[in-house]
């Protein structure tokens, strides 16, 4: 049970959406945008997100699109992660976001949902960053495409007010060769001690690191690494995991010693396997 | 008896309670409302170890709808089952993070929630005991300053003032002393696991309320409800008459609701408001720390052996980890004590068994009680120990597997009776397990099938003087009520009871109506629904019960058939003379009495009653443990084949095994369910799950996010179960108790497995690629 008041508010325009948000922030109130809700209400039971109005987004059309629309896939934000894996239109991203948590809740779970997490992982953004995806974004009567790279800093960065609308990935990305590899603690079910995603663009493997840090990254660094074929694959893991963008996460989800290990495993099977199909 | 052919017992009747829960009928305790019903809500501790040295509840006052805040100088007395050393509202210090510390009563509940947010706890922490082995040295903080004067509700408790000891119960049989010197092969080993959870589907739920006569009426989901009116009255000075306890089915229980928790802080709660009905319900976070958990284990388990592998000598060290409290932990520690060899005949063993306070949640009663953490140790060694003498663990286990004649560590004399035939099983899980194909076989590129076995036994310690009842009424139709105080909490003892009660009528199933509620008022008195104890304690009552009816069905149906009782029988619906069954008298003609053609009546309704209380059994003597703890032991193997990535370490368990010795079963089905339940349930403490603490001794998971257990989808593949029926003379039909069995042997086995697998000792659980990651990279350095 949820122990304060709240507002719940459905807009059907991603202007009145906007509006309500920055008219709450003006009265010195508390918005989120709400879209699953699996996170928003989990954390509110336990007292650990407070909020003074939530403006659930599934009622805007354009958040509910998914489909190939000339050369480019579109995949609303509040499409539900069962869904876009259910539709196989992208299937690194199908692979991907089936991992995460349970079946009941990825009902609930969307993609826009994922990608805002309060939590450290975001899994479903890593087929999103190798697969170079644009996003487009809301705020007013204002929306933008821009690359998901230049605006994901460890996280989302978005203006006050501003939402995350769709997710446009160039068509050419969808059957490129990929691999998907998550390993948790223990069950097929929980966060990622190492979760990555990969494909081959190109005779070069774009790949992108959940569990790893802190955030989820890709790293062009580590990619000119790991895909300098002169060098033997173990050297350039060794070498690869010099250039982690900062250091190894150590939580009751697995230490760094731990961590580091699996890494090297996943990236040895990734290399392995990925390379056969350049 | 057992020369007759059954016509439902051993048969796979369908629960009576499948329909309702398979369409979600069923309402627990949490689904009921009603107009004017208040809501409780908990304050709990954030320190782990701290005195308390104000409480502010201010601001928690101005939330609209708060009518009462209780803190803990309202009771400032100690409580508990074992040994009353529990507060049930912390005063003065807290000894655990999420220890109750106020109640907020509310119209709402999200009104007493955002309360229980409001109220300012101010604390002086105090130096934390995070472990046992910690709470053992010498200059360990204490978590409590006197333990020794704590009341002692039941014997064979033993706390010790100065000491963070809750209890210690010995073992002193033979001598073991001399024996070990002697040993040509021994072995020492040392295990551990942390804390876990029940984690019930359902979680805890009470409502209470105190009626202007006086009369405490309390709605709860537990298994101990004639404990609740004891510890109200023992505790609350409500005289045991004025407390009337309803249970309606549970929704899982595994032993966590055994204990008596909630139900005092909703009769606080209650009390602060004029007696009006008050609900208090835990989510989820608070029903795994707040409430009780499971105990931890460090163990160290010496075994000495002749050279052919005969065991001579056996010492074993428990330190249980029994959290804040002794609770249930000081009985689990007795029983570990009890059965601390496993199911082997060692003539020369000592054992100590230690109750260690430390600043954790407090442990209760957990499905398998003690057992599958002594099993663990136990099997464990005699793996290490197999390998040690290069004799196949199979063999050394039948060797030296207990039987008749034999005596238990608290030197019960064994008879064909009291014990299951484990030789028998482990035969059996043999061929199951198809040991004799190997032990171990590569299957693929990094990748070794192997398997691991493990033996167990477990007595039912109930009280000695543990005893149940049962009532039937008849209907109009010749049908027949049951009404016990067997808790319904998915185990399916209701099933099993209203079987027993046909066998015994000679009747369909769909003529037996088994009451699935418990009343005090109404249902006679059961001990507990605990311990694998209802098939055959309630089982008893309902046969006596049946006779008791019997009894009245034959005087009047002789008297209307104008013979003599003895030449009645019993079934179909009838009373008929045996030498021409087809001449009798519909039960439904005599089951309200029988009335004449002429209007003149006779005997009125049919009530059977019946008990049934144990016999014979003894408190332990505090030296030497001698005594007779239990009624019977049940006995059985079980084995997994698991197949291990040798490179990263994870594993998928293909197969699992369960052979056990219940005695008769009364139905295969619901038995087959029950240890398949169990074993998925060992495996998941074995594979998944413990409480992680940090330096403070705050735990770092309190919810199913970070709590990680076996998932549906995730047990063994093929999943075998089968039984060896070696009847009990004096069970029911000849059956023993099974019902905690299937988890027993569960992490012993797995351990097992992995262990052979690797040619590595994996004695800590859970056993996460993690563990095995770091437990191989030890053995390497």
């Amino acid at each position: 049970m949820i122990a304060f008041d709240f507002k719940y508010i459905k807009p059907t325009t991603a202007k009145e959406a906007s509006k309500l948000f920055l008219n709450a922030k003006q009265k010195g109130n508390k918005a989120m945008f709400y879209s699953g809700g699996t996170e928003i209400i989990t954390l509110a039971r336990v007292n650990q997100l407070q909020t003074d109005m939530v403006i659930d987004i599934k009622g805007i059309p354009e958040c509910n699109v998914l489909e190939i629309r000339g050369n480019e896939l579109v995949i609303g934000s509040t499409v539900s992660l069962n869904d876009i894996a259910k539709s196989k239109l992208f299937p690194l991203l199908g692979d991907t976001v089936q991992r995460i948590a349970d079946h009941t809740s990825r009902n609930k779970i969307t993609i826009g949902g994922n990608l805002n997490s309060e939590l450290i992982y975001k899994e479903g953004i890593l087929p999103l960053l190798v697969a170079d995806a644009k996003v487009k974004l809301a705020k007013g009567l204002e929306q933008r495409i821009v690359s998901l790279e230049s605006i994901f800093k460890k996280q989302l960065e978005l203006e006050t007010g501003e939402f995350l609308v769709q997710i446009i990935v160039d068509k050419s990305y969808l059957d490129h060769p990929h691999m998907a590899k998550k390993r948790t603690k223990i069950s097929k079910v929980g966060y990622p001690v190492v979760s990555v995603a990969a494909l081959v663009k190109e005779c070069q493997i774009q790949i992108a690191f959940s569990g790893v840090c802190q955030y989820p990254f890709r790293s062009f660094k580590l990619e000119s690494v790991l895909n300098d074929t002169k060098v033997p694959v173990m050297e350039r893991i060794g070498t690869a995991m010099q250039h982690l963008p900062e250091d190894v996460v150590d939580d009751i989800q697995g230490t760094k010693a731990y961590r580091t290990f699996v890494l090297r495993n996943v990236l040895k099977d990734i290399l392995e396997e990925l390379e056969l199909t350049k | 008896m057992t020369n007759k052919v059954f016509t439902t017992v051993g048969k796979p009747e369908q629960r009576i309670d499948a329909v309702e829960k398979s369409t979600g009928k069923v309402r627990y305790v949490g689904d009921y409302s009603v107009p004017g019903l208040m809501h409780a809500k908990l304050v709990t501790s954030t320190q782990a170890h701290a005195k308390i040295t104000s409480i502010d509840t201010t601001e928690a006052w101005k939330v609209p709808g708060v009518r009462a805040i209780v803190t803990g100088e309202v009771f400032p007395y100690h409580i508990g089952p074992i040994l009353a050393d529990r507060p049930p509202l912390a005063f003065e210090k807290v000894r655990y993070y999420g220890e109750p510390v106020a109640i907020i009563v509310a119209d709402h509940e999200y009104q007493a929630k955002l309360a229980t947010t409001k109220v300012k706890v101010e604390y002086d922490p105090l130096p934390i005991v995070n472990s046992v082995q910690q709470a053992f040295q010498a200059d360990a903080p204490l978590v409590h300053e006197n333990a020794g004067s704590y009341t002692k509700i039941i014997s064979n408790v033993y706390p010790k003032t100065g000491t963070n000891i809750g209890s210690h119960i010995k073992i002193r049989k033979g001598n073991f002393e001399d024996e070990w010197e002697n040993c040509e092969e021994t072995i020492t080993a040392n295990y551990s696991f942390n804390l876990s959870d029940h984690v019930a589907l359902e979680t805890r739920s009470t409502r209470v309320e105190i009626n202007p006569r006086g009369k405490v009426i309390v709605h709860s989901c537990s298994q101990s409800p004639f404990t609740i009116k004891k510890v109200l009255n023992q505790f609350f000075n409500v005289e045991v008459g004025n407390v009337l306890v309803h249970i309606p089915m549970i929704g899982g229980a595994f032993g966590g609701k055994g204990t008596v928790q909630l139900e005092p802080l909703a009769y606080l709660a209650s009390k602060s408001v004029g007696g009006k009905l008050v609900k208090l319900e835990m989510d989820r976070e608070e029903d795994m720390i707040t409430s009780p958990c499971r105990v931890g284990l460090d163990a160290t388990v010496q075994l000495g052996a002749t050279k052919e592998g005969k065991l001579v000598a056996g010492k074993y060290t428990y330190l249980l980890d029994s959290g804040a409290y002794t609770d249930q932990a000081a009985g689990i520690t007795r029983a570990a004590a009890i059965d601390c060899t496993g199911p082997y005949d060692i003539p020369n063993v000592w054992c100590d068994s230690y109750c260690v306070y430390t600043n954790h949640p407090f442990a209760t009663s957990f499905r398998g009680y003690g057992h599958p953490e002594l099993t663990f140790a136990v099997e464990r060694t005699m793996d290490q120990l197999a390998k040690q003498l290069q004799i196949d663990p199979i063999q050394l286990r039948i060797i030296n597997g207990i039987k008749p004649g034999h005596t238990t560590p608290t030197q019960t004399v064994l008879t064909a009776n009291n014990i299951g035939d484990i030789e028998k099983c482990i035969n059996r899980a043999k061929e199951l397990i198809q040991w004799d194909e190997g032990q171990k076989m590569v299957s693929g590129k990094n990748k070794v099938r192997s398997k691991g076995i493990s033996m167990f036994w477990k007595t039912s310690t109930t009280a000695t003087n543990a005893e149940a009842g049962a009532i039937l009424t008849f209907e109009a139709d010749g049908s027949v009520n049951l009404n016990c105080a067997a808790i319904e909490l998915g185990q399916g003892t209701k099933t099993i009871l209203g079987q027993i009660l046909a066998e015994k009528l000679g009747m369909g199933m769909d003529k037996i109506h088994v009451t699935m509620e418990t009343n005090t008022q109404y249902d006679p008195h059961q001990w507990r629904t605990v311990a694998s104890s209802s098939t055959f304690l309630a089982g008893r009552a309902v046969i006596a019960a049946a006779d008791h009816a019997i009894t009245q069905l034959k005087k009047t149906a002789a008297t209307v058939l104008k013979c003599s009782p003895d030449d009645l029988d019993i079934g179909g619906g009838k009373v008929y003379l045996k030498p021409d069954p087809a001449f009798g008298v519909d039960i439904k003609e005599i089951a309200l009495g029988y009335t004449y053609p002429s209007g003149h009546s006779i005997d009125g309704q049919v009530v059977g009653i019946g008990k049934h209380i144990q016999r014979h059994l003894t408190p332990m003597d505090e030296e030497t443990g001698f005594g007779k703890p239990g009624p019977w032991w049940s006995v059985g193997v079980q084995a997994v084949e698991v197949e291990m990535d040798t490179r990263d370490f994870t594993y998928t368990i293909l197969k699992g095994v369960t052979v056990l010795d219940g005695g008769t079963i009364i139905n295969p089905k619901t038995a087959q369910q029950q240890m398949r339940g169990g074993m998925y349930m060992g495996l998941s403490y074995a594979t998944s799950e413990k409480f992680i603490f940090d330096e403070h001794g705050v735990v770092q998971n309190t919810g199913l996010r970070n709590y990680p257990m076996l998932r549906y989808g995730e047990q063994p593949a093929q999943y075998l179960v089968d039984f060896i029926e070696s009847p009990a003379a004096d069970g029911p039909f000849g059956a023993r108790g099974i019902g905690e069995y299937g988890v027993i042997g569960a992490p012993a086995c797995l351990a097992n497995s992995l262990s052979y697998a690797l040619d590595v000792a994996l004695n800590q659980l859970p056993l996460t690629p993690e563990s095995i990651w770091e437990a191989s990279r030890g053995s390497e350095e």
